[in-house]
């Protein structure tokens, strides 16, 4: 028997009612069925006697009524038609919340499902039993089942419980567990209690819509919009469906002009292009689910939105998706009337994905550009791995609509959930498979959640329902449904069965090809349906490209952050080093010690000499050898300390950023191998550099000249001393050079050896950064430019649309 | 369930354990470090618990028939089944053997009202499940469980995990992904039972529990035991029950459970901390980079170039005592270069240097630690050698003030004079005045010597000239030698005195790297290996 489930929420929760749409008219009566139609959910005790009950009660607070009920509710079924004829004085009240006569015109627009009981084939009228089932389940959380048998189960326990009360300090008496046991279940017995007589209903009812049983899914939303639009009619005329099928749709469908296809697909295609540009490079937090948005994006355009803008009147490819085990496969091979994919008890089942669709249609998915990266094969084959797409055709399926089985969204096989998401990114529709044992499973929700993000079509099938369960279970659903926002969504219930050869029986499957062969025929509502997921795929680039884009930004700016870590640690090891050659610290250790063996060893006062003497002797080479290098080892440890405090910053601040700093910076924490080298090079090199500066620029001061010379090598190098033990201090050093070479000629010589010397240093540093933008570089590179390409794209597709 | 490889007790491993947590902070990944002190706290806390107990969980995925089978296995209807999804929202237990558990039930806080006791057990022929406590967990899969914990945390707390599975969802990555992968080692302390078998056929349950096996043999679970039952035609109720109760019987469960979550946690540490060849690196540091340290400190204070300059500028000072006086006159009338540049106190300071200042050059010293720590880290785990690096520079700031205050302490005295010297001095400036006495003899005899009183008669005599030009030859001539020798000496005495300053230094230098470095970094590598040490007692 088939169900269209109703989400309890035009119900008072409060009410122990059943209420049920019993389409009894077979196309003898009509107007009957029209009216049970519009009066379906209310029951006769419920809504007769407790209008205001059933708008607004919030929760099961009386018992007392709910008391009395049950006695009358399993008459229901039976009393269909009077009922009917109750109902008729309370539709107006209960208009709001309940499925109203004069919505279903309305209804028809927007809800292809209901149309289809007009359907042109003429096949008998479907009985719709729509079980709008009231409540006491408030909430669907702490509450144990709240089934009869759950009570009865819960006395027959307290009494077995004498004899095993838990020692509890509290009070081990039987009594108080019973308390608590009520406690358990806020509901309470008494909001319980009544169900049993009440959910027996259905088997019989089963039997007897069995065959045709149609559903009849009139949303509560709709009804509510609908109605201010269409008040109250107290009953609607046979020819309604008619009208209604002839009604203009909401939105008009029809093939999009060629220049709006020219300029959207201009637009996607910039779109894919400066999509395909994105390498988030830095693994950021976000970065993974970045990169699989960025390509799943990508697989979408081509997939789908692209082939979709192209030609839009093609067939409609309706996705089933689900959990493992939930039958899909199982729902198509019936649909198709034929064993196309395997079932199975092990899970999961179907790895490889299975299009059905009429033999017509064949060529539109085996040529078309739909899932184009997907390589086509007629016959599933353990060899075929993932990026294969089972293709079949049957004259079962009507025409125009295709059936895709997906693997499943949720079994340990990850990759199955990848295909499962791509096939649902080039679907026109969704069909979501889950069962009554999983639909509260998260990965369920997640996929719900996606699809409404998306504005994808959507029908829900919920199978295996065991008879026994059916009701509460589909109460329960529906108004999880409705808390989602998805309480408009077409529903289709499968009762749980004997699977007979991979297929279901054919009573279990007829509102679902209904539906299907309604799409089938009715090229409005098909290409509506198409349309609105395209448009609510694109609606979804609107938040999913900037998205992207931001991320790209949030990697440029990362990388700018670290690119600032590495500049500030640099800058300030090299303000370091300039501290140190100004405050007198180089003159400290063996150069203090060089330069008074140089001073008291008489070497000092033998660099200079009367000119007439000649060329100056080199008295002590070793001694001013010694005093050189020394002062080369002094810069350089003073360099060397810099660097290594400055890579350690370097890595410190990265990790302290983040953990992919610290990945990043691995092995960089340490100057590089060839630093000292370097700076042994470059000191010398400095050395060098200062002798010829004081042999050149040095000569000055005539007055000295004409009678005193002096050892170029030698005066380089008290200069040096006089120049690292800071600018003040009249030290010895800094007089004799003074006196030797004149204020003048030594400010210029000392500025430009200064800023020689800071040259090279620097040169030095900008090696050693160079690792870590290398390092950074090598992580990838984000184009800045992208994301700004990124907006463009987007803006632009805007304007196409 | 059986097969308990015998294993070094269970008290050492958590003694290492505590070790590791007390030594992990800063070293060990915040993450792996709150696993390892959860289970040490989790398993003393079980330890003192009822041993007499063995709590064992149902948990499974929402719909897999966990109520079911507890009411199934209890025989009574204590936790209410259902058909809306999620069923159970607070996990329910049932004791069988009251005494001793209510402190166990505590810890496990489990709410008084879902507490039941089968305190009627024994009557039932059930007693080989005496001291068993079920739990009836609620699922971890719902889109309830995204925000409640509390299955998780029991899954960890039991002793023995049934894994109630169903045709359905035997295979959802919610169940595989966050606890079966994660079971390795745990084979003994779980059972899969395959729930909802009544609706099956027998072949499709053949079918499905090998295939389940294999899924799971996949995942790492060596020896998976798989259970089918049916909750609701009673069938495999009873090995479960037979599983569960030779579990509860051997009273082990507990003890194993402990032991494989610290197995699984020896992994997660091996794995952020491999032990490798870390106990191979030094505990403590040798004698040989002791020796290179103190090498490197000495040149960073520059002890050699004091020592020369000492030795020179003492060759220097010593000419103007031992040396030979007349070239030194001789000097002196030489024009002074720096007179000429009226640089005359620049001489002056120079010759006043008394004492050689002896300072160290902070980037040498901190090259020197650094180096000392490179050394000692070669391939040790990065977050040790950090802290390694770390310790050493832990004084580093003031080390070179505390080198330069103590070595300025031994610094030489450049302008000490010897009374050798002085003695030197004296017998030069008789040989000067020898000779110039010659000098006027000479003059004297070659003259006048004539015109001489009596007294003086024989400066007169012609005869002893000869002898008397002689004699200043000599003068001259020992005046030269002596210098010359004293010279050597002095030398010789500056080496002798530069080697006992050097060693003097050396001898502080090494002390002071020794408090200030050398001890830090033996405490932090006495911390790495004590570390390892544990890690390696933690695998027994």
């Amino acid at each position: 028997m088939n169900t269209a489930m109703d989400d309890g929420r035009q119900e008072s929760p409060g009410e122990q009612t059943l209420s049920f749409r019993a389409f009894t008219d077979e196309s003898a009566a009509p107007p009957a069925a029209s009216a049970a139609d519009e009066e379906g959910p209310v029951p006769a005790s419920a809504s007769a006697g407790e209008p205001a009950d059933s708008g607004a009660s919030p929760s099961g607070d009386e018992p007392s009524d709910e008391g009395d009920k049950p006695s009358d509710e399993p008459e229901a079924p039976s009393d269909e038609p009077e009922a009917l004829s109750d109902e008729q004085p309370s539709a107006e009240p209960e208009a709001p919340s309940d499925e109203q006569p004069s919505d279903e015109p309305e209804a028809l627009s927007d809800e292809p499902e209901v149309p289809s009981d007009e359907q042109p084939s003429g096949e008998p009228e479907a009985l719709s039993d729509e079980e709008a089932l009231g409540g006491a389940e408030a909430s669907f959380d702490e509450e144990p089942s709240g089934d009869a048998e759950a009570l009865s189960e819960a006395e027959a326990w307290a009494e077995l419980m004498e004899s095993a009360a838990l020692s509890d300090p509290g009070g081990g008496e039987p009594a108080d567990d019973d308390l608590r046991l009520a406690d358990d279940e806020p509901e309470g017995p008494a909001a319980v209690r009544p169900e049993p007589s009440a959910w027996h209903f259905p088997d019989p009812q089963a039997e007897q819509g069995s065959d045709d049983s149609r559903t009849g899914q009139v949303s509560d939303a709709q009804a509510v919009h609908a109605e201010p639009v269409e008040p109250a009619a107290p009953a609607r005329p046979v020819g309604a469906e008619q009208a209604a099928v002839e009604r203009p749709p909401v939105r008009r469908v029809e093939p999009l002009p060629p220049e709006m296809v020219a300029a959207l697909t201009a637009a996607l295609d910039a779109l894919r292009e400066s999509v395909t540009d994105l390498r988030f490079g830095l693994d950021l937090p976000g970065a993974a689910e970045a990169r699989q948005a960025r390509a799943d994006l990508l697989a979408q355009l081509k997939d789908y939105v692209l082939p979709r803008v192209r030609t839009n009147t093609a067939p409609a490819l309706i996705v089933v998706a689900g959990s493992t085990g939930a039958g899909k496969s199982t729902l198509v091979n019936s649909l198709a009337e034929k064993n196309i994919s395997r079932t199975g008890v092990r899970r999961p089942t179907t790895g490889i994905p299975v299009l059905v669709c009429h033999p017509d249609d064949r060529q539109w998915f085996t040529k078309g550009d739909l899932l184009g990266g997907m390589r086509r094969i007629d016959k599933p084959s353990p060899e075929d791995g993932i990026g294969s797409l089972v293709v079949v055709a049957t004259e079962k399926l009507p025409q125009g609509v295709a059936l895709l089985d997906t693997p499943d969204i949720d079994s340990v096989v990850e990759e199955h959930h990848e295909i499962a998401h791509r096939m649902l990114d080039a679907a026109d529709l969704w069909i979501f498979v889950t069962t009554a044992a999983r639909y509260a499973d998260a990965p369920a929700w997640n996929l719900l959640r996606l699809a409404k993000e998306r504005g994808a079509r959507l029908a829900i099938v919920l199978s295996r329902v065991q008879p026994k369960a059916r009701e509460v279970v589909l109460k329960h659903f529906g108004r999880m449904l409705s808390e989602y926002g998805l309480g408009e969504v077409d529903r289709f219930v499968i009762g749980e069965t004997k699977v007979v050869d991979g297929r279901l029986p054919d009573h279990e499957m007829t509102d679902l090809r209904l539906w299907l062969a309604e799409l089938s025929v009715d090229e409005d509502r098909r290409a509506q349906a198409v349309h609105e997921t395209l448009n609510g795929v694109l609606d979804s680039f609107r938040t999913r490209v900037p998205a992207l884009a931001r991320h790209l930004e949030g990697q440029v700016a990362f990388r700018t952050e670290l690119r600032a870590d590495v500049e500030a640690a640099y800058m300030s090891a090299l303000a370091e080093i300039d501290k140190a050659t100004r405050n007198g610290m180089l003159v400290h250790g063996e150069v203090l010690a060089r330069w008074q063996d140089f001073a008291g060893s008489g070497d000092l006062m033998r660099t200079i000499q009367f000119r007439k003497r000649g060329r100056s002797g080199r008295q002590a080479p070793e001694r001013v050898t010694a005093f050189r290098a020394a002062l080369r080892a002094g810069l350089e440890s003073v360099i060397v300390a810099a660097a290594h405090r400055a890579a350690e910053e370097v890595v410190a601040r990265w990790r302290h950023r983040s953990e992919l700093g610290g990945t990043i910076g691995a092995g960089l924490e340490r100057p590089s191998d060839e630093l000292v080298r370097h700076a042994t090079r470059a000191i010398a090199a400095w050395q060098e550099h200062v002798t010829e500066l004081v042999r050149t620029e040095g000569v000055a001061k005539r007055s000295v000249s004409k009678f005193v010379s002096f050892d170029a090598d030698s005066l380089s190098l008290i200069f040096m001393v006089a120049m690292f033990s800071g600018g003040t201090v009249e030290g010895v050093p800094h007089r004799l050079v003074n006196a030797l070479l004149g204020a003048e000629s030594l400010r210029g010589i000392g500025a430009k050896a200064l800023s020689d010397l800071r040259a090279r240093i620097g040169m030095l540093f900008d090696e050693e950064s160079m690792r870590y933008v290398q390092a950074l570089d090598s992580a990838g590179i984000p184009d800045e430019s992208t994301a700004t390409r990124l907006y463009q794209a987007t803006y632009n597709l805007e304007v196409a649309r | 369930m059986t097969a308990v490889t015998t294993r070094p007790g269970l008290a050492p491993r958590l003694t290492a354990l505590t070790k590791i947590v007390e030594l992990g902070p800063g070293r060990l990944d915040q993450k792996v470090l709150s696993e390892a002190s959860a289970l040490l706290t989790r398993a003393g806390d079980r330890l003192k618990l009822s041993s007499e107990h063995t709590v064992v969980a149902l948990a499974g995925g929402t719909g897999s028939g966990k109520s079911s089978l507890f009411n199934a296995i209890s025989g009574l209807e204590l936790s209410p089944t259902g058909v809306r999804r999620p069923t159970t929202a607070r996990t329910h237990a049932c004791v069988w053997g009251l005494e001793g558990a209510a402190p166990l039930l505590d810890w496990l806080q489990i709410q008084w009202r879902h507490r039941f006791a089968r305190a009627s057990a024994l009557d039932k022929g059930e007693s080989q499940l005496h001291g068993l406590i079920l739990l009836d967990l609620p699922d971890h899969d719902s889109i309830r469980a995204l925000t409640d914990t509390e299955a998780d945390r029991l899954i960890g707390l039991a002793d023995l995990v049934v894994w109630v599975l169903d045709p359905q969802k035997y295979a959802d990555a919610s169940t595989h992904r966050r606890y079966v992968t994660d079971l390795a080692g745990h084979d003994a302390m779980t059972v899969f039972a395959l729930n909802q078998a009544d609706k099956l056929s027998t072949e499709e349950l053949a079918e499905l529990v090998i295939d389940l096996n294999d899924l799971l043999r996949r995942e790492g679970v060596e020896h998976p035991s798989v259970v089918p039952t049916s909750a609701v035609s009673g069938r495999g109720i009873d090995s479960l029950k037979s599983v569960i109760s030779g579990a509860v019987s051997r009273r082990r469960a507990a003890i194993h459970k402990i032991e494989a979550d610290l197995r699984r946690l020896e992994r997660r540490l091996t794995e952020t901390m491999p032990v490798g060849e870390a106990l191979s690196a030094p505990a403590s540091v040798d004698e040989a980079r002791r020796l290179g340290l103190t090498d490197a400190l000495c040149d960073a204070v520059g002890v050699p170039a004091v020592g020369e300059a000492m030795e020179n500028v003492y060759a220097e000072r010593s000419s103007r005592w031992v040396g030979w006086p007349y070239p030194r006159w001789l000097a002196k009338f030489r024009p002074d270069p720096l007179k000429s540049l009226r640089l005359e106190d620049v001489s002056d300071e120079i010759r006043g240097i008394t004492t050689g200042s002896v300072s160290a050059q902070a980037a040498e010293v901190s090259n020197a630690v650094q180096a000392l720590a490179d050394g000692l880290t070669v391939g040790m785990h990065p977050v040790w050698r950090t802290a390694v690096h770390r310790a050493a520079r832990s004084r580093s700031s003031q080390l070179p003030k505390v080198l330069t205050e103590d070595l300025t302490e031994v610094a030489p005295e450049l302008d000490r004079v010897p009374g050798w010297w002085r003695i030197l001095k004296i017998w030069q400036y008789l040989l000067v005045g020898a000779f110039i006495g010659g000098l006027a003899w000479l003059a004297v005899g070659l003259t006048v010597p004539g015109q001489l009183p009596a007294s003086l008669q024989l400066l007169g005599d012609s005869a002893a000239l000869p002898w008397v030009g002689l004699m200043m030859a000599s003068v001259l001539g020992l005046g030269a030698l002596s210098g010359i020798a004293s010279r050597n000496f002095v030398v010789l005495g500056a080496s002798r005195e530069r080697e006992r300053l050097e060693r003097e230094m050396r001898r502080r230098v090494a002390a002071v790297s020794e408090t200030m470095v050398v001890e830090p970094v033996e405490r932090e590598l006495g911390r790495h290996h004590a570390f390892y040490s544990a890690m390696r007692g933690l695998s027994g």
